[in-house]
């Protein structure tokens, strides 16, 4: 008891001294306080989560002998998989004429709702942006039945033009998928470029429409250039997610008999089906490590690029 | 497909994270599991998706008090077996029941994931259930589960469809069958007498009626061989039904196509599990009182072979906690007291002592136009040819059937034959992966 009341004044002697420093210590302390709640949950759903899929992807799990130590023996399989590379080179070829295709849409319909010479154009704003709201098993389903030759809409037209196509043939599955990516996302983009564009000066225009610059001149001279931004971003942002296709090709086969879709369609198909129903987790880990290392860096390509020219111009 | 591929990511990078720490806290700690709580007051927590399990619950916690039991239904089958793999990795929540289709049995019980049920007894009861049913959930001298409902191979078959294109009766013969499937088709250009978009399951059965057994497993050594005389009988059988356009390659199973076609007589016969006769009146309600069923057709005139198409069985985890309780439970609704009820609520129970039983053989079925349909499945069943395996990887081999299939019903690439030799290349490969020895 003497010992703790003797120490108490003495302490309180130091304290103005120690002041300053003890407040910074201080301060630092509650800037980590109020970063600490993110910081353990980035940890626990991200940084956790990827050490612990590369931890898997070093082993291989057996049905008989449980999980053995693999080293690297799954990135050299993976390597030599022709599956892998069939649903890789699959969405690359589907990235090249998806993503200009949507964003050539995008930014059309941004400039038109822009012109402010279309009727309506909040409402119409609304209608293209909603099919992002419809969640993708939903939207395909719609999809499924209205480009189902045995059923639906486009029975109905074949029958009516005498044709026989079908959008769900082996060789056309992957631009039917297409038309439901393009439907899904081109209001999302188009709200992107849009909101760009409202950004633009409003003197510009007038110092243009002085200089006696026509509606064409006025796009290719202020509001291109306005969207040189948002399109680097666009871009990445649908790199990112034609890599990621997974809802279609999974949902679809359970409705279109023989639609060619594989159980590698996509890596991410490839993927779940690795894991879940080959009980291949290290493969699957391994797999998902290199898919993301992979857009990461074709995505980073992009946006190195796309940063170039826009310090260039 | 952007946000909601991310969002379905939130959850397995939960899970995994999960499973990590469970993995790293039990490593020394999880030996004492399956004494504790055997009898007195237990609780019983059953996975199934078979509505019909919950019915022979009261029962059970009446005779034995003290005991409760929760059937909680995890989802489809795939669903079920992902969930038990990942609560048996992480050591914690797996439960004391589990309901399997056959062919996920090996899958468990060869990792030693399943108790052998004739420590608790179950070696006594082979003589009740059908021999083709006991024989699926025995490997070598342990038996890993008990049969729970059945699926004997049997056709539907429009009589109305049939009786348009002057047919009187079901075809008795396979050679019945493809002269019958001439006529039907000649109905019109939707009229087949089946579809066919790659089932696997049908084109087992039907190596299993004929004879043939490609699959010989023997602990961790597995055969695959699709070269017996029998087996080619059956797969040239249906190669030829594919080539003469006898069978629709368009309509899927389970579609909603498949629906229509089932609905307006279009496809004649159903070669499916006996379970199909609960299902069909929900799917084809139009047809009501065309269908009928019989037995699958034979390979030789005056014969009476069948084969499986389906059915599950209940297993005990090896991790399970109470295993005395859980095999009572399991011995009560599979077989004893508790077969009653799910019985009378519609289960195909694979039980001697009930498809004897002339209530139930004799009951008329109005959707099918008053035939008694119990006693043709009863009689399915015993036919049921017994020696058939599955791959323990079966559940994988199926999922990859399809990419191999598709181009021969697509575009009549190849044959089944070749389909089927491929498959069995890529099965010998994963099999050996996973530390069996496959050839």
């Amino acid at each position: 008891m003497a010992a703790l009341t003797h120490t108490g004044p003495v302490a309180g002697a130091t304290a103005p001294a120690s002041t300053p420093r003890r407040m910074r210590t201080r301060r630092r302390q509650i800037g980590w306080a109020f970063v600490a709640p993110f910081g353990a949950l980035f940890a626990l759903v991200f940084i956790v989560p990827i050490v612990y899929a590369a931890y898997l992807s070093l082993f291989q799990e057996r049905l008989v002998g449980g999980r053995v130590f693999a080293g690297l023996a799954n990135y050299t399989k993976l390597a030599a998989d022709p599956q892998f590379w069939d649903g890789f080179a699959r969405v690359v070829r589907f990235t090249i004429v998806q993503v200009p295709v949507m964003l050539l849409l995008a930014m059309a319909l941004a400039l038109a709702l822009d012109s402010l010479r279309l009727r309506g154009s909040k409402f119409l704003r609304i209608v293209i942006f909603l099919p992002y709201a419809v969640p993708a098993i939903v939207s395909t389903l719609m999809w499924g039945f209205m480009l189902g030759v045995r059923y639906g809409l486009f029975r109905n037209l074949n029958d009516w033009l005498g044709t026989s196509l079908d959008p769900f043939r082996p060789g056309a599955t992957l631009v039917s998928i297409g038309v439901m990516v393009t439907w899904a996302f081109t209001g999302y983009n188009m709200l992107i470029f849009y909101a760009a564009l409202r950004a633009v000066p409003h003197e510009l225009y007038e110092a243009a429409a002085i200089d006696g610059a026509n509606q064409w001149r006025v796009i290719r001279a202020i509001k291109l250039p306005a969207l040189r931004g948002s399109l680097v971003v666009t871009i990445i942002f649908s790199i990112i997610g034609t890599f990621q296709i997974f809802n279609e090709p999974q949902i679809l086969p359970s409705m279109v008999a023989n639609s060619g879709i594989t159980t590698y369609y996509t890596p991410n198909l490839y993927a779940y089906n690795l894991a879940f129903t080959g009980s291949q987790q290290g493969y699957a880990a391994a797999l998902a490590l290199v898919m993301a290392a992979m857009t990461i860096a074709i995505a980073y390509a992009v946006q190195i690029r796309g940063m170039k020219r826009a310090l260039q111009d | 497909m952007r946000l909601s591929s991310k969002a379905r990511l939130v959850p397995v990078a939960l899970v995994t994270a999960a499973a990590l720490v469970a993995c790293t806290s039990t490593g020394g700690g999880g030996g004492s599991a399956g004494s504790e709580g055997d009898g007195g007051n237990a609780k019983l927590t059953v996975w199934s998706w078979d509505g019909t399990v919950e019915l022979a619950v009261p029962g059970f916690e009446e005779a034995n008090p003290g005991t409760t039991v929760d059937v909680v239904n995890v989802g489809s089958s795939s669903d079920l077996y992902q969930s038990l793999d990942n609560a048996i990795q992480a050591g914690t929540g797996v439960p004391d029941l589990v309901m399997f289709e056959y062919f996920a049995v090996p899958y468990f019980a060869i990792p030693g994931k399943l108790t052998d049920l004739t420590t608790l007894g179950a070696g006594d009861l082979e003589d009740d259930f059908l021999p083709a049913a006991w024989n699926n959930v025995k490997l070598g001298e342990g038996v890993y589960a008990l049969p729970s409902d059945y699926g004997p191979a049997a056709m539907f078959w429009n009589s109305a469809t049939f009786a348009q294109a002057g047919i009187t009766e079901a075809p008795a013969t396979w050679d019945d069958y493809y002269e019958a499937a001439k006529k039907i088709r000649a109905l019109g250009p939707d009229h087949y007498i089946a579809q066919d978009t790659g089932d696997l399951f049908f084109l087992l059965s039907l190596i299993w009626q004929a004879g043939g057994r490609p699959f010989t497993v023997d602990g961790t050594s597995v055969k695959i061989d699709f070269s017996e005389p029998a087996t080619k009988k059956a797969v040239d059988f249906w190669q030829k039904m594919l080539d003469e356009d006898l069978l629709n390659t368009k309509v899927t199973a389970w579609s909603d196509d498949w629906n229509r076609t089932l609905n307006d007589g279009s496809l004649a016969t159903q070669n499916m599990g006996g379970w199909l006769t609960s299902t069909l009146p929900e799917r084809a309600p139009d047809a009501a009182g065309d269908f009928r069923v019989a037995l699958m057709p034979q390979w030789e005139a005056g014969q009476t072979v069948g084969a499986e198409n389906g059915g599950s069985s209940f297993g005990i985890p090896e991790a399970a906690q109470n295993k005395q309780a859980a095999y009572d439970f399991l011995e009560y609704f599979t077989h004893g007291e508790g077969l009653q009820p799910r019985v009378d609520a519609g289960a195909f129970v694979p039980s001697a002592k009930v498809l004897d039983d002339a209530a139930f053989r004799e009951v008329p079925n109005e959707y099918f136009g008053g035939q008694a349909t119990g006693a043709v499945l009863a009689e399915a069943s015993k036919a049921a040819a017994v020696g058939w395996q599955y791959p323990p990887f079966f559940e994988w081999a199926r999922s990859i059937y399809g990419d191999l299939a598709s181009p021969l019903y697509t575009s009549g690439q190849g044959s089944l034959a070749a389909v089927l030799e491929t498959w069995k290349q890529r099965c010998i490969a994963y099999g050996n992966e996973q530390g069996f020895e496959v050839s």
